[in-house]
């Protein structure tokens, strides 16, 4: 008996293939839709999450405080000996100088970020090794070693030499030997970045001794950042205090906007879908109706005919799935989201030449599926069951 | 008896504005092995009576056995299933699915018993091969002659070997050389123990030396002369 019911669903199921295959004009039209909408969708969910995945990132290698001096409006180097200065306030674990700056290569016509520090400082400076594919961090008293990102290196175009060369302000040339390349996972933070030691960063930008770019400060207990911001700007004068959790603020805002705007595109893509899915399937044809009336004389129930509808649809919203799923992740990995760059610009402001790792938890699958299929189901499963209720009689000759 | 009605009326959409009283009092009795028309005009109630003989709904009163089974009592999935063990069905037009291949149409009441593909095919082939039509197994019904149409619609009733044979106004559509092959073909399938009864006011169904007897219906009743 259980072998019968069986072999009847799979009789049902191969049924419902061939006349998909029949109607192959349709079907093809209502799965290029649906793949559409998935498309979209699972896009859109990829990026927003390899996004946020990326800001997380961003922000662990953030220092809590960032102290910068201000003269006119503008970022001006700021004296190390303000380091005493912070160093009397309570609460402040370390300051670690830094020296941050770009530097626009005029042959190659590229820009790159330079970050001068000593890496010993970094109360976690030891991590960074491991974000590193080859090599290691240069230290304090190495002359002119770098480690370098992706970008960077195909930029510079280094063909097995380690060495290359950028020019100071008054023009000199300062040569430079690569000593380690940033992993490829990092690069949403590393693409083009240099790294080196904070006396090469003041060498190349002349930067006159006893200043920096920037102070880094790392405070004892998380909470009290505010409290140690609010004192540093109290106690140095024409300073910028930037800290983490504003930052953060800034990336969510931007990001929150971005999505908030994409998902109404999204949700009214999705209710257009839905109503063109129910329009096709509430309008039986005669033809559709004569058949029905067919197969239940011949002996088929009503839950037979409904099975033939549904796995159609499981057929076709599983196949635009697969479909829309696999050109979403195509569409973000090697195309890197193009059609959605007009909404994503606040990234590239952020962030240039961005990278992006897609992840797809099987969450985000779950609510695509809930978004799409189930709606889908409904709208076709839920008219052929009305007209399952077809009376069989009108088959016969009237 | 295979077929027995008793007292069988049939009213559609009853209690509401549009009832249609389609049968009234209806006594048939129709043995295993015998051929029987039914004879009358257009709207007389011919398909009415067969969709009751071929369990399609049950009458509204009186007490309709088939092949031993009281319909009134079964609700309407068992119906079904009752109709696929016991009805073969032949249609006015002979309803193929056009974009169905004829093996496909013909095996269409196997489907739903879970019949495996293997044995499905073993099973059209041999009717096929019967009605001479085994060139035509895979193509497209809707491209088949008048002729081969009407031998599919006979195969597709014959597939689960039921044991009683209901046609429709069968000749209907089709010429006189036709007409005369399709009751020759019932002539046939009687002689091997089938019970048929025929809906149809066509002379060369009534007349067919192989009719045991018909029933005139006139208005819904069985009319005696
Ligand atoms: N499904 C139905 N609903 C309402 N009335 C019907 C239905 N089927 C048939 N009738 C009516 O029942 C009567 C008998 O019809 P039918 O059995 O089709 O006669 P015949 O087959 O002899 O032409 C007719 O008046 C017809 O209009
Ligand atoms: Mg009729």
């Amino acid at each position: 008996m259980a072998q019968t019911n069986l072999e009847k669903q799979i009789n049902i199921l191969d049924y419902a293939l061939s006349s998909l295959w029949r109607r192959r004009m349709k079907s093809l039209n209502v799965l290029l839709v649906f793949a559409a909408v998935i498309f979209l969708l699972a896009s859109f969910q990829m990026v927003t999450q390899a996004l946020s995945d990326k800001a997380k990132q961003v922000l662990v290698y953030t220092p809590e405080i960032t102290v910068q001096k201000m003269s006119a409006g503008r970022q001006e180097a700021i004296p190390l000996a303000y380091r005493d200065k912070l160093a009397r306030i309570f609460g402040i674990r370390r300051v670690v100088p830094r020296i941050w700056g770009y530097y626009f290569d005029e042959v190659l016509l590229a820009n790159y970020t330079v970050m001068g520090m000593d890496v010993e400082e970094m109360p976690e400076g030891s991590r960074l090794d491991t974000t590193l594919a080859s090599g290691r961090m240069p230290t304090p008293d190495e002359q002119g070693r770098v480690v370098i990102g992706h970008s960077v290196k195909k930029a510079l175009d280094l063909e097995g030499r380690t060495t290359f060369s950028f020019f100071r302000p008054d023009l000199s040339l300062k040569a430079f030997t690569v000593s380690g390349e940033f992993s490829r996972d990092t690069d949403i933070l590393t693409n083009d970045l240099i790294v080196m030691n904070l006396a090469d960063a003041r060498d190349l930008y002349a930067i006159p001794a006893g200043m920096v770019t920037d102070l880094c400060v790392y405070v004892a207990n998380p909470k009290e950042i505010d409290t140690i911001a609010r004192k540093i700007s109290e106690a140095l004068p024409s300073v910028r205090v930037l800290t983490r959790p504003q930052i953060q603020k800034t990336y969510q805002v931007v990001f929150g906007w971005r999505s908030g705007f994409g998902s109404i595109c999204l949700l009214s893509a999705l209710a257009a879908f839905v109503i063109l899915a129910w329009d096709k399937a509430s309008g039986l044809s005669p033809e559709e109706r004569r058949e029905i009336a067919i197969l239940k004389v011949l002996g088929w129930e009503t839950s037979d005919i409904l099975a033939v509808r549904f796995w159609e649809s499981v057929i076709v919203s599983g196949l635009a799935c697969i479909l829309g799923i696999t050109a979403a992740y195509i569409h973000v990995v090697y195309f890197a989201a193009s059609l959605f760059r007009p909404v994503l610009m606040g990234w590239s402001v952020l962030r240039p030449d961005l990278h992006l790792l897609p992840r797809m938890a099987a969450g985000d699958i779950l609510l695509i599926l809930a978004f799409t299929v189930i709606p889908y189901l409904a709208a076709t499963v839920i008219p052929a069951w009305r007209s399952a209720t077809v009376p069989a009689d009108s088959a016969l000759g009237g | 008896m295979l077929i027995e009605l008793s007292g069988v009326s049939k009213i559609y959409n009853q209690g509401r504005a549009n009832e249609v009283r389609a049968l009234t009092d209806i006594d048939l009795g129709v043995e295993q092995g015998s051929m029987v028309c039914l004879k009358g005009p257009s709207g007389s109630g011919k398909s009415t009576l067969l969709a009751i003989i071929g369990c399609i709904f049950p009458p509204t009163s009186g007490k309709a056995a088939i092949a031993e089974r009281q319909l009134a009592r079964l609700p309407d999935r068992f119906l079904t299933l009752h109709r696929r063990e016991t009805i073969g069905f032949i249609f006015q037009r002979f309803n193929v699915l056009p974009e169905l291949t004829v093996l496909e149409n013909i095996t269409l009441p196997l489907l739903p018993l879970g019949v495996a593909p293997k044995e499905r095919k073993l099973r059209a082939q041999e009717l096929l091969e019967r009605f001479s039509i085994s060139h035509r197994a895979q193509f497209p019904a809707g491209q088949i002659s008048g002729g081969e149409l009407q031998r599919v619609a006979i195969a597709r009733a014959l597939i689960n070997n039921q044991p009683i044979i209901l046609a429709d106004e069968p000749t209907a559509h089709l010429d006189t050389t036709l007409s005369r092959e399709f009751m020759e073909i019932m002539q046939q399938l009687k002689a091997t123990g089938k019970t048929i009864v025929i809906a149809s006011h066509d002379p060369l169904v009534f007349e067919h030396p192989a009719i045991d007897r018909t029933v005139t219906i006139k208005d819904g009743r069985i009319h005696v002369p």
